[in-house]
Order: C-alpha cells, then sequence, then structure tokens
C-alpha cells in the first residue's frame, strides 16, 4: 500500500453490519468487514454471490436495500458518518460525489429518454453545470470512453445503442458529476469477452485520468487483475482476506482464496472421433433460418457431433449460436437444410416429432431461474419425464427419482418434496440436469449453463457433466461465450459469427494457432489472470482496435451498428 | 358539566400521557388529535356529540378487537404453511375475513337463525322494531331481520355462482388462448372486445327481457357480461408464464395442452386470478343487487338486498332507516370483500400503498 498515505483515506469502513430480514427475523448478512479506500485507488471485491460484495457497494453509498438494515459499525465518507447522516444528506452525496454503475446498463437507462438527457440530470440537479454545459461535458466525456460519434451518440435512446457502448454511456454518465468515489457492481458480467475489453479499457483509463477512486465488484478474478490496485476476498458476508493485486495473484494466503484461483485449472483429457464408421448422433446440414419475415440468422450452418463427445459452439451473442439450438430442437424449423439425428432425418418442427424422437435430445437451460417451475416441487419436475416417457408409477417412479437425485450428487430425502426458489443457483442447475436425464437421452443442449454461476459452483456442474458423459455415455453440445469452459470440457469446437460457422476443429487444433482471424479475436480477448495483460493487449492491438472495432476490421466485412 | 364530560377528557389525557411515557408517537398523535377534535365538538356538539363520538370509537375498538381475535384464532388452527402466512394480514384483511365468515354462516344457517320465514307476513306494514322484529317490518308486515337474513343466502350465492361461472369460461378462454396463440388468441381478443363493448347493464337488461328473469338466465348472463374482464387478465398473466423455458422444455417433452395449463401455468398465475375472484365479485354482486333494484333480478317473494332497498325506498323521506339496512349488508359485504383483496394483491404482486 506504499502508494496511498494514511490521509488520503477517502472511505472508512469499520466493523460494519448488515442484517435482512427473512422468516420474520433478522439474520446477518455482513458480518463484521473493515474496508479502507484511498484517493485514486480501485479496490476490487470478489466472492461466489451470496458473499456480501453488492451490499458492501451499497452500504459503501449508505444505502441498505428493501428488506436490509444497516445494524452497526461505522461508514465514514471523507470525514462524514453515513450511518447517522440524514436521509437528505446522503442524497446529497449520492451522484455527486458517490456514483454507481450497475451491472446491466441496459436494465438502468430509463428506455423513454434520450441518453444525454439522463446524462445531464445529475449535474443540473446538482445545480454544477448549466443544462448545455453539461452536454458539452457529456461529448467528451463519450470521446474520452472512445465512443463512436460521440457528437451524436448521446441523442439516441438507450434501445438504439449496443450493449458495451450502453455501459460505457452508464460510466460516462457516473463520471458527469466528478464523483470521488465510483461503485462499478459487475459492469461487464453480462457483456461478450470481445466488448469486456473495450468496457474494462474505458473504466481503467477514465478513472485513472480523474484520480477517482473506485469499488470493482466482480466474481471474476480475471477482471479483478487487471482493474484493481487492491483486492478484497470475501466469503458468506466476512472478510477472507485482503492484499494487493501482485501479492494476491501470487501469493494467496487463505485455501478458499486459492481454491478460487485453482477453478480454471479443471481440464478433462481429449476425446477423439471414433474411426470405425459410427454416425454422428446429430448431424446440421447446410442450415439456414430466419426468424419471421427477418434476414437470414443462420448461413449454411453444418457440423457433426458424435455419441460420447461435447461439441462446443462458441461465439458471441448474436453470432447464432443459440438459434442452431432451437433449430436442432425443432422450436424454429430452418428454412433450408435438415438436422440428421442418427442418420435419419428429423422432422423441421417439434410437434412433429414422435415420443421417442423428442426423448432422445434434451436442453440444459442458461437460467435456471426460469428453466424450473417454480411452483412445481422437486419430485414432479425430475419424475415428469420419467413418467411421460418410460410410464413409470407409484414406487417405480419414486425410485428412479432417486437415482437420478444421487445422480446429480444430491440427497434424495432432503430435496424430494422442495420447491425450486428454495434451492441455490448451482443446485436448481443440477435439478436442470436431473430432469434432462430422467428422459434417457442420448443427447443433451447446454445452452450457456454455466454463465449465470459462479466459478466454483460452475467448475462442479462442469466437473458433474463430464462425470456423466462418461458413466452414461452422452454426447453434449455446448453452448458457450465463455472460451475457458470450452478449453475445460470440449472435444471438438465449433465457432460461430453472424450466423456462420467460421472455423471448425478438434479443440487442440483450435487453441494452437494459426487461427481464423475471428477466432483469434475471441482468444486474445479472453482475460487472463496476469495484471498487466490487458495493458499489453492494448499495445499490441492499439487502442482504438479493440471490441466491436476490432470484429469489424478482423472480419472485414462490413457489420452492421446496433444503431 | 356532567360526569360523563369530565370522564370523556380524563381518561383521554390519561391515555395521551400514558401513550408518550411509553414512547408511542403514532398512538399518542391519534389519541391527542381526537382530544382536540373533541373539544371543537363539545362546544359546537354538546354532550351528545361527545357521546356519538365515544360510541364510534367503541365500535371501531371493537371491530379492531374482533379482527385481532379472528386473525389470532385463524392462525391457531391452520397448517404452519398457511399460518405464516395469515400472520402478514394487517387488521383490516382480518375484518374483512370475519365479516365473510358471519355472512356465510348467515347464509348457510339462514333457516334456522332467521326467526320468520322470508315471504311470511307477521305485522302490519312498516310497523317499528320490537322485541319479536329487530329491525321493524318492511311495507308488507315482513321481519326485515329475516329477510336480510335469507337476502345473504340468495344474493350472495346468486353472485357467487355467477362469478365462479365466470371464472369458469372466462379463465379457460384466456389460458387457451395464451397457450394456442395465433388466430385462436385473435379472435378470442376480439370475441371479449365485442361483449365489452356494450354497456353492462343495458346488455344485461336485453337479455332479461328477452329470456326471460328465471335464476338461470341471470346466472349465465352475468357469468357473460363479467368473463371477458377475466378473460383477458388471464390471457395477460398466462401470457407471461408461457414464455418462461420451463413451459419450453415442456412442450420440446411432447405434453400437451391441457398438462400445460393444468401443471404448468395455473399453478403461476393463481395469485392474480384469486384477487380478481374478489374484485370481480364485488362488481358481480352490485350488478345483481342493482338488477333486482330495478325490479329484472330476483323475483319476489324471494329476498333480496336489492329489492328490499328498491320497496322500502320510500321510507327514506321519513327519515327512516329501515330502508338503508340492506344498502349497508350489501356496502359492508363488498368494503370487507376489498380488504381481503387489497391484502392478496399486496402479497401476490408486492403492490405498495
Amino acid at each position: 500500500m506504499g502508494r496511498f498515505s494514511e490521509k488520503d483515506v477517502l472511505l472508512d469502513i469499520t466493523d460494519l453490519q448488515i442484517e435482512g430480514y427473512s422468516d420474520e427475523t433478522w439474520v446477518p448478512i455482513i458480518k463484521g468487514v473493515d474496508l479502507k479506500l484511498h484517493r485514486g485507488e480501485v479496490l476490487g471485491l470478489i466472492g461466489e454471490s451470496g458473499a456480501g460484495k453488492s451490499t458492501i457497494g451499497a452500504a459503501a453509498m449508505g444505502y441498505a436495500r428493501d428488506g436490509t438494515r444497516i445494524s452497526g459499525g461505522s461508514i465514514e465518507f471523507d470525514g462524514m458518518e453515513l450511518t447517522t447522516a440524514s436521509e437528505g444528506e446522503r442524497r446529497a452525496l449520492r451522484g455527486s460525489r458517490i456514483a454507481y454503475v450497475a451491472q446491466s446498463a441496459a436494465a438502468s437507462f430509463n428506455p423513454a429518454h434520450k441518453i444525454i438527457d439522463q446524462h445531464t440530470e445529475a449535474p443540473v440537479h446538482y445545480r454544477i453545470q448549466k443544462r448545455m454545459e453539461a452536454q458539452e461535458d457529456a461529448k467528451e466525456l463519450y470521446e474520452r470512453l472512445r465512443l463512436p460519434n460521440p457528437q451524436e451518440i448521446g441523442f439516441r435512446y438507450p434501445h438504439q445503442v449496443s450493449g458495451g457502448q450502453l455501459q460505457r454511456a452508464m460510466t460516462a454518465m457516473a463520471m458527469s458529476c466528478r464523483p470521488d468515489l465510483i461503485i462499478f457492481d459487475e459492469p461487464t458480467t453480462a457483456l461478450d469477452v470481445t466488448t469486456q475489453i473495450e468496457v474494462l479499457a474505458a473504466i481503467r483509463d477514465i478513472v485513472d485520468q480523474f484520480n477517482t477512486a473506485a469499488i470493482y465488484i466482480t466474481h471474476d478474478l480475471a477482471v479483478v487483475a487487471q482493474m484493481a490496485d487492491t483486492i478484497k476476498v470475501l466469503l458468506k458476508g466476512e472478510e477472507v482476506e485482503q492484499a494487493t493485486t501482485d501479492r494476491m495473484l501470487t501469493d494467496p494466503q487463505e485455501d478458499y482464496t486459492k481454491s478460487l484461483w485453482a477453478v480454471r485449472s479443471f481440464k478433462r483429457p481429449q476425446k477423439a472421433r471414433p474411426t470405425d464408421g459410427t454416425k454422428p448422433i446429430v448431424s446440421v446440414r447446410g442450415v439456414d433460418a430466419s426468424y419471421t419475415g427477418g434476414d437470414k440468422v443462420l448461413d449454411d450452418v453444418s457440423f457433426d457431433i458424435y455419441p460420447g463427445m461435447t461439441v462446443a459452439v462458441v461465439g458471441e451473442s448474436g453470432s447464432g449460436k443459440s438459434t442452431t439450438a432451437r433449430v436442432i430442437t425443432g422450436l424454429l424449423p430452418p428454412s433450408k437444410g435438415e438436422v440428421l439425428f442418427d442418420g435419419e432425418p428429423l422432422p423441421p418442427r417439434y410437434e412433429d416429432r414422435s415420443r421417442d424422437q423428442l426423448r432422445q435430445a434434451q436442453m440444459i437451460y442458461q437460467m435456471a431461474d426460469t428453466a424450473l417451475n417454480p411452483k412445481v416441487r422437486i419430485r414432479e419436475i425430475i419424475g415428469r419425464p420419467a413418467q411421460f416417457y418410460s410410464g413409470l408409477k407409484g414406487s417405480a417412479l419414486k425410485q428412479r427419482v432417486d437415482e437420478l437425485l444421487d445422480l446429480i450428487e444430491l440427497e434424495p430425502s432432503q430435496y424430494y418434496n422442495r420447491y425450486p426458489p428454495e434451492l441455490s443457483g448451482g443446485q436448481k442447475q443440477r435439478i436442470g440436469i436431473a430432469r434432462a436425464l430422467a428422459a434417457e437421452p442420448d443427447f443433451i443442449i447446454c445452452d450457456e449453463v454455466t454463465s449465470a454461476l459462479d466459478q466454483l459452483v460452475a467448475e462442479g456442474i462442469l466437473k458433474l457433466l463430464d462425470r456423466l458423459q462418461n458413466e452414461l455415455g452422452l454426447a453434449y453440445m455446448f453452448i458457450t461465450h465463455d472460451l475457458a469452459t470450452v478449453r475445460s470440457i470440449a472435444d471438438e469446437v465449433v465457432v460461430m459469427q453472424n450466423g456462420r460457422v467460421v472455423e471448425q476443429g478438434p479443440k487442440e487444433q483450435m487453441f494452437t494457432p494459426p487461427h481464423h482471424p475471428y477466432t483469434d479475436l475471441l482468444l486474445s480477448s479472453v482475460p487472463e489472470m496476469d495484471p498487466n495483460w490487458l495493458t499489453t493487449l492494448l499495445e499490441e492491438r492499439g487502442v482504438d482496435n479493440i471490441g466491436e472495432a476490432a470484429g469489424e476490421t478482423k472480419d472485414g466485412s462490413e457489420k452492421a451498428s446496433s444503431a | 358539566m356532567s360526569v360523563f364530560v369530565i370522564g370523556y377528557y380524563s381518561v383521554l389525557i390519561a391515555a395521551s400521557c400514558l401513550a408518550v411515557y411509553l414512547e408511542r408517537r403514532r398512538v399518542f398523535m391519534l389519541l391527542f388529535s381526537l382530544t382536540l377534535i373533541s373539544f371543537v365538538a363539545g362546544i359546537l356538539g354538546g354532550v351528545s356529540a361527545l357521546r356519538t363520538i365515544t360510541i364510534l370509537v367503541a365500535v371501531f375498538a371493537l371491530a379492531a378487537g374482533v379482527s385481532y381475535a379472528f386473525k389470532e384464532f385463524l392462525i391457531q388452527i391452520s397448517r404452519p404453511g398457511l399460518a405464516r402466512e395469515l400472520r402478514t394480514a394487517p387488521l383490516t384483511a382480518a375484518f374483512g375475513m370475519f365479516v365473510i365468515f358471519t355472512y356465510a354462516i348467515a347464509g348457510i344457517f339462514a333457516p334456522w337463525i332467521a326467526p320468520h320465514g322470508q315471504a311470511e307476513v307477521i305485522s302490519t306494514s312498516f310497523a317499528p322494531p320490537d322485541a319479536n322484529m329487530l329491525l321493524g317490518a318492511d311495507q308488507l308486515g315482513r321481519d326485515v331481520f329475516s329477510r336480510i337474513v335469507y337476502g345473504a343466502r340468495n344474493t350472495v350465492g346468486l353472485a357467487l355462482a355467477a362469478t365462479v361461472l365466470a371464472f369458469v369460461m372466462g379463465a379457460l378462454a384466456g389460458l387457451l388462448a395464451a397457450v394456442k396463440g395465433g388466430w385462436f388468441d385473435q379472435f378470442m381478443g376480439r370475441f371479449a372486445d365485442v361483449i365489452m363493448s356494450v354497456p353492462s347493464l343495458i346488455f344485461a337488461l336485453l337479455m332479461l327481457s328477452i329470456f326471460g328473469t328465471s335464476l338461470l338466465v341471470i346466472v349465465v348472463v352475468v357469468a357473460v357480461i363479467y368473463s371477458p374482464r377475466v378473460f383477458r387478465l388471464t390471457r395477460a398473466v398466462a401470457g407471461n408464464v408461457v414464455v418462461m423455458d420451463y413451459i419450453e422444455a415442456a412442450k420440446l417433452r411432447g405434453e400437451g395442452d391441457w398438462y400445460l395449463i393444468r401443471r404448468e401455468i395455473l399453478p403461476n398465475s393463481t395469485a392474480p386470478l384469486v384477487a380478481e375472484f374478489g374484485l370481480e365479485f364485488c362488481f358481480v354482486f352490485l350488478l345483481i343487487a342493482g338488477l333486482s333494484f330495478l325490479g329484472l333480478g330476483i323475483q319476489p317473494p324471494t329476498a333480496d338486498w336489492g329489492s328490499m332497498v328498491r320497496e322500502n325506498a320510500t321510507l327514506i323521506s321519513f327519515g327512516d332507516i329501515t330502508p338503508l339496512i340492506p344498502a349497508a349488508a350489501i356496502a359492508l359485504l363488498t368494503v370487507a370483500v376489498n380488504f381481503v383483496v387489497d391484502w392478496m394483491l399486496f402479497r401476490s404482486t408486492g403492490l405498495k400503498g
């Protein structure tokens, strides 16, 4: 902490305790956390979901969310005690001296107002600038954040701007009053790797330029390594350890921290295609598809999936990964081409498929929250496919459900009668897997199954999927934008861009150069655990050649901007 | 200064001081503002005004006490899961449940509770209340109290039947429209629009004068009038559910529409539907009472609150409260149902305010 002297302390939280109200009692969420932030310092807060990262972030503004209360400790912001300050005093700080950047910019902007009008709201409200001055300032900030067309972009509505640009516009908005402290709550979690870089670079740059202190909340270690001077690791509302970024990465002290660092190490041996003439279990042949009246979303997509193998389909959002899955399941009939299952063509619409054809191909969804009916008990969620396809009843059905729960490593007696909302994210995803298994399929589509989960939990799911593949000989189509996941679980990789397959082949071949330029872009955009990774990358590519801009140049073709 | 006035003010001021001492700020503000209001009311209206205030406060306190006790009673007799829900109920909801409970008892056990038959003439026209007739007699000399009790059975029973039918038709159509989509959805939607575009009372009058005023016709006509509203709500609620991944999963499994509706969609839309049921019940109830008032509803001599208001309406000019009693019965039930519905809406949607 040599860089920061004691008198520059901006935010001093001591022994913070926050309680949440549930089941008619107050239960502690944050159990005595200390935090010290100096001017110009960036502190990374990491931990699994439920560790209390966001709660601490909100508390730094003197804010307790609905159903929570600050029950003890002190929060001192620039010499002002926030826990005892009146609501009016605290409100005066927010927006002007402490700003907040939320996870989903798309959900946080008001869709009914132009971006620049939302930007100028705070400076005008606090009488820092006149409206026109604030607009000029906004344009300057947009330029500094390297938003394309900074003079014009503010006059668009939020839906006319892409996700990465919106997140940068939100950062600009947070900067509008030149606050002393900005709280970034997972600002890049919802973005693709290629877009993430431009946001990261812009945030780091602007925080540096204005010497703003920041709290950067994330569960992605590689990201925090790029951004933070200091890292604090949280677990269940308690601090595990805190150290400077370099020390934290090279020499973590606690076991929990070490386990977090080790997460990305899971890797299973790569399997090769069977050579004895086995037919592929699923074969996508020259498929074109489009949604009603729209442009082609898929353009001549072909790939094969062999029994017992995992094929990862990667690409950024909008590249047609999920649409391919919809074509295979029959939700979206293709306009050209066909899908073969075990050599037999499948009817294009799922309504025309036989029960057995439906049984063979199952799906695991990204959001376990919406994939499981919250009002149905676990026993029925898992039991229904077994009952539906195999006609099991009574004790045979119960036995089958128990068997499946055992298979996904959940204790049957404990979970049999529960409802999905009572489970954690990882447990829900396991139930989703069990539901797919209950149909006894040969082939499962995994649509971003780990992207909504914390790294430790996600690794558990990946290991489980791998074990099930070995035991049951399943074939997986693994849709993901996370290349770390691809590296750990895939046998073959299909890279998609703008609805086309740009490259496919065995994993090792894909991860060794030479790549297709787009694959190269994807690969080099994945944050690494090296704190200098982003700096090096920016030097290599040049600041104007990252994110969407990079996509355009490397692609060589015209990529329509989201406007 | 009578003893009553001295006692009145000393009780209020002592209670206010006690509230301050116990640091119950809201209770104190309530009691002391009542004291200040009483000063003004006492000067303007004399002792009788103070007596009225005392009676009103006592009635209010009694209602609150009954609600509180009834809520505790319900919590004690219900399952643990339900008991936890009930604990969140405000006092108003408990009051509503108590009133509904009372009406249900009156309706079910009407022949045993009512001292006389609903069509039985036992006295002269408009006889004043006495020990035999608690609320006096109506224009034909029938016991008003007995008729109120029977009315609970007839009017409420009819409204309940009509609402249930409206819900069965509307909800089923709404769920089917949401699941099927396409032209079926469009057709049902436009059909509902057509029914809703005709003013309900005129539509009811028209239908009743064509088909006659038998009970069955009333129930069906009222149900048809109200089912489009239920249809629209159900379709909107179910529309939010059918886009969920679990519905897609069930469809891909090959499940039929009936399974989707029954097992996947309905459990996720019951809360707003139940709340809507309460609300619609009030409207249906008022429509039926209104029809009776116009003479097209339940036919005499069957006791019915709406027609009781009409038949005794002339008495209002004489300052008699008899016609207001059935009206009050209607109002009380409507308010009670709304109290309960408010609580349910609050629970299901987190609606504030």
